[in-house]
Formats: structure tokens, sequence, C-alpha cells
């Protein structure tokens, strides 16, 4: 059996619909007044973004930290020139800084740092025990035929060291590595090779 | 805060500041915010619920600036993080003092008016 509805009830159904249908067609109530405080806010954000990074908040590549620093007898592996030339770096015991390509001239096995070999540490081959010496990457022991590749490093005032160019295994750093770092880098060849014309690298 | 302190949107005859359907039942919300049967400010017959639509021009005008500003925000924030990755601090600090000022240029636009519509 089928209940009717009163005539009110029915009205006030339609009307509502129609408020709802009203209300979901409706232009987008976001007034220009309200667009200029979002607007204000994202000033505000960045000027709070801006200050942030004023204050030091992004991580600068090369900043040294005081635990970061690089202690005599350590080494640090880094890759250069490019992103799959493996490298390494090694602070000597009278402070300077070495830095050798670690593909073994032999073989191409990783080499790796032992302060424990010879004088002042060895660069060891443990594949086919080859060694090289620290100070010049020359072959000390076992079948690599030539020394190692040089990454030229350079040890800023700030204490954030820093490759700047190769040399090859028999190459005498000044003159030739020198002349290839100014064709690709004209200032840094300026620095480097003015320190090493006052005695000062390497 | 407003200015003048004194403003307050609409008219000073409160039957002229009923809700706008109330006033113009024929109006729905469909109906936009120009719509066509609303042809003067107010008040009077055909006015629309804004009684001084040169307050709704200066609206437009500081909502402009305020885009400007936040354009040179953006520009400013990629010079600082460019200066910054230089080692440039010092550069880094101007660009922030620019964006403070600005910000505070932005900030006053959006004050001075907050009942504007």
């Amino acid at each position: 059996m089928r209940v009717r509805q009163p005539a009110r009830a029915v009205a006030l159904r339609g009307r509502s619909q129609q408020v709802l249908r009203d209300h979901l067609s409706a232009d987008s109530l976001t007034s220009r007044r309200d667009y200029l405080r979002v607007m204000t806010t994202v000033s505000g954000g960045l000027t709070v973004g801006s200050l942030a990074v004023s204050a030091g908040v992004l991580h600068r590549h090369g900043d040294a930290e005081a635990a970061d620093r690089l202690a005599p007898g350590q080494a640090v592996l880094f890759t250069y020139p490019g992103a799959y030339d493996r490298a390494m770096a090694v602070r000597l015991a009278d402070g300077g800084v070495v830095g050798y390509s670690t593909v073994c001239t032999h073989l191409a096995c990783g080499v790796l740092w032992r302060e424990d070999r010879g004088e002042e540490g060895e660069l060891y081959c443990p594949c086919h025990e080859g060694a090289f010496d620290i100070r010049t990457g020359q072959v000390t022991q076992g079948p690599p035929p030539r020394g190692l590749p040089k990454v030229l490093m350079q040890e800023r005032a700030d204490g954030s060291i820093w490759a700047i160019g190769t040399a090859y295994a028999d190459e005498t750093v000044p003159p030739a590595a020198c002349g290839r770092l100014g064709a690709a880098h004209p200032r840094a060849d300026a620095i480097t090779c003015h320190q090493r014309a006052n005695g000062e690298g390497n | 805060m407003s200015f003048p302190p004194d403003y307050h949107p609409g008219s000073d005859q409160p039957r002229l500041n009923r809700p706008v359907p109330e006033r113009y039942p024929q109006i729905r919300p469909t109906s936009g915010y120009a719509d066509a049967r609303i042809l003067h400010s107010g008040p009077g017959p055909g006015a629309g619920t804004e009684q001084e639509p040169e307050r709704s021009a200066l609206l437009t005008a500081r909502l402009l600036v305020v885009l400007s500003i936040v354009v040179g925000q953006l520009r400013a924030l990629s010079l600082a993080v460019d200066a910054w990755m230089e080692g440039h601090t010092g550069t880094a600090w101007w660009c922030t003092g620019f964006q403070l000022l600005s910000f505070l240029i932005a900030l006053g636009a959006w004050r001075i008016g907050t009942q504007d519509r």
C-alpha cells in the first residue's frame, strides 16, 4: 500500500535538492581578498626560506666540518674526474695531501691504503700483491707495469680539499700537468702554477 | 585594520545590507558574481552589494602588486641560493634583506583593507 506524503514535505525535499544542486554548481567562493591573503602568506614563506638559506641550512659541497678533517695517515675515497673514476686522497705524516687513482695499472683491481706497509704507508693491490709508493705513486712491488695516475689535490685556507686535475704516473707534476690544467681551468692554473713557481706546490 | 578605520563594506542603510538572495530572489548562486541584473553600485535600484566600487579596483591593484612582489621574491631566492652555494654569503644576506622588505610591503598591501571585496 502506498502512503501519500504531505505536499509540504515533497516541496521541502524538492527545495533541498535544488539548494544542493546550486551549491555544487556555484562559482568558486575564493575571492580576490582570499587570494591576496594567500599570496601574502607565500611571500612570508619565501622570506623564511631565504633567511634559512643565508643562515646556512643548505649543505655546501666542500664545506669542512671539524669532524671531517683528514688526519695524518687517513685516506678518503672519491670519484674524479668522472663519476666512475675511483680515486683516493691520503694525508701524509708531514701534513701534505696526495691523490691517486685507485684502479691498479695491472688488472684494474681496487687499490687499498695500507698505513702499516713501508715507511710512510703504501697503496696496496690485494689481487697480485702490487704496491705503490705513497709519495710518488711509483711501483715498489709486484706486477703493475707502471705507477698510479695522479690526482692533483689542493687544500684551501678554509680547510677544504679539492681535486683540481690529473697527471700521468710518470709525469713530474709541475710542467705538463700545469699546462693541461691551464687548458681546462685557466683560473685554477694561475693559482696552482703561481704557487709552484714560488716553491709552495707539490 | 582597514583604511579609513571606520570603513565597512556595504551600505549605511541596513536594509540594503541584507543578503543578496534576500534582496534579489531571482539571483541564484549559479548566476555568478557579475549578474547582468546588477547594473549599478548602490544604494538604489539595481545596486549590487558593493557600495564603493573604487575599493574593488584598489583590491585588484593591490593583488597585482603582491603578485609582482612574489615573482621578485622567487627570483631573489634563486639568486640567494646561487650566491650561498658559491660562497658569497654577503650577497645571500642582501637577498634576504630584499625578501624581508618585499614581505613587509606585501603585508601592508594585505592589511590595509582586509574587508575589501
